[in-house]
């Protein structure tokens, strides 16, 4: 039997390397703890996800979606601090790759 | 018009629903997304068990990033709760974090009625009789038990009559 391929379709998913592992732990998948949103999703005030809503990390080790975390330590309230353990913010120097998802 | 703030609330809707705490309830009004009604149960083993104590949470559109303003409607008796029904608890003020969400905060606020605070009295009367006289204490948060259960009209019309026979016994002071 000869089989002719006349069209095929490539389907590609993406999601952040944020370094866990895939199966988490609470199986509602990954999420912003700021808006709840899923890291691949956008944060609120974003249409479109990928690189024009990034992740941002802090030393601390906790991501957040870039936007909801500058707009709560924008806040005088937020005393600069991560919302998780309330130690003070330091962005971490990783970047995301985004020509290389996982 | 769907705003951050509304987004989120509709999520804490969905978690509140899905996956609901133990001892809370809590819903938005059917017309105002941004007020909802809730219930904390009082704790077993605690003088509060039984009790259905409504409060009313009031969210404007920094939420999360601020937190909503907490009233509970029922008369309560706790060294932590002012006269109006307003709390004084940590995490609605100066500890707030964008993390919390309404579940978070309905569970937060249960176990308050666990475990009061009497080092920042709202209520100096309450803290006093929690410090030095347990029976009189749990008597008094017994009664607000009961009045939990009456309707909102009944327990308007209560606190109507106590607040008349309070004025008329006492200067009232500000506090």
């Amino acid at each position: 039997m000869k089989v002719h391929i006349k069209h095929w379709h490539a389907i590609a998913q993406w999601r952040w390397d944020i370094g866990k592992n895939d199966d988490d732990d609470d199986g509602e998948g990954d999420v912003c703890g700021i808006c709840r949103v899923p890291f691949e999703g956008c944060c609120p005030s974003c249409k479109m996800p990928g690189d024009d809503c990034p992740l941002i990390w802090g030393e601390c080790t906790h991501v957040f979606h870039m936007h909801c975390l500058l707009q709560w330590i924008g806040t005088a309230a937020s005393k600069q601090q991560c919302p998780m353990d309330r130690r003070p913010w330091v962005t971490a120097e990783r970047k995301v790759d985004a020509g290389n998802p996982r | 018009m769907s705003t951050n703030c509304r987004r989120r609330l509709i999520r804490d809707f969905k978690r509140l629903s899905t996956d609901p705490p133990g001892g809370i309830s809590g819903s938005p009004c059917p017309d105002n997304i941004m007020l909802w009604n809730a219930v904390i149960f009082g704790p077993a083993d605690t003088p509060f068990e039984d009790g259905t104590f409504k409060l009313l949470l009031t969210f404007d559109e920094s939420y999360p990033n601020k937190p909503p303003t907490v009233k509970f409607l029922s008369r309560m008796f706790h060294p932590n709760v002012y006269a109006n029904g307003e709390l004084c608890l940590d995490i609605l003020q100066n500890r707030w974090s964008p993390t919390y969400d309404v579940a978070a905060i309905l569970t937060s606020i249960q176990s308050l009625l666990h475990d009061p605070n009497p080092n920042s009295p709202a209520n100096a009367e309450a803290a006093q009789l929690y410090r030095e006289n347990m029976k009189e204490y749990v008597r008094r948060v017994r009664a607000t038990v009961e009045e939990s259960w009456l309707d909102p009209d009944e327990h308007e019309a209560m606190r109507q009559e106590d607040e008349a026979a309070a004025a008329s016994s006492s200067d009232p002071s500000s506090s």
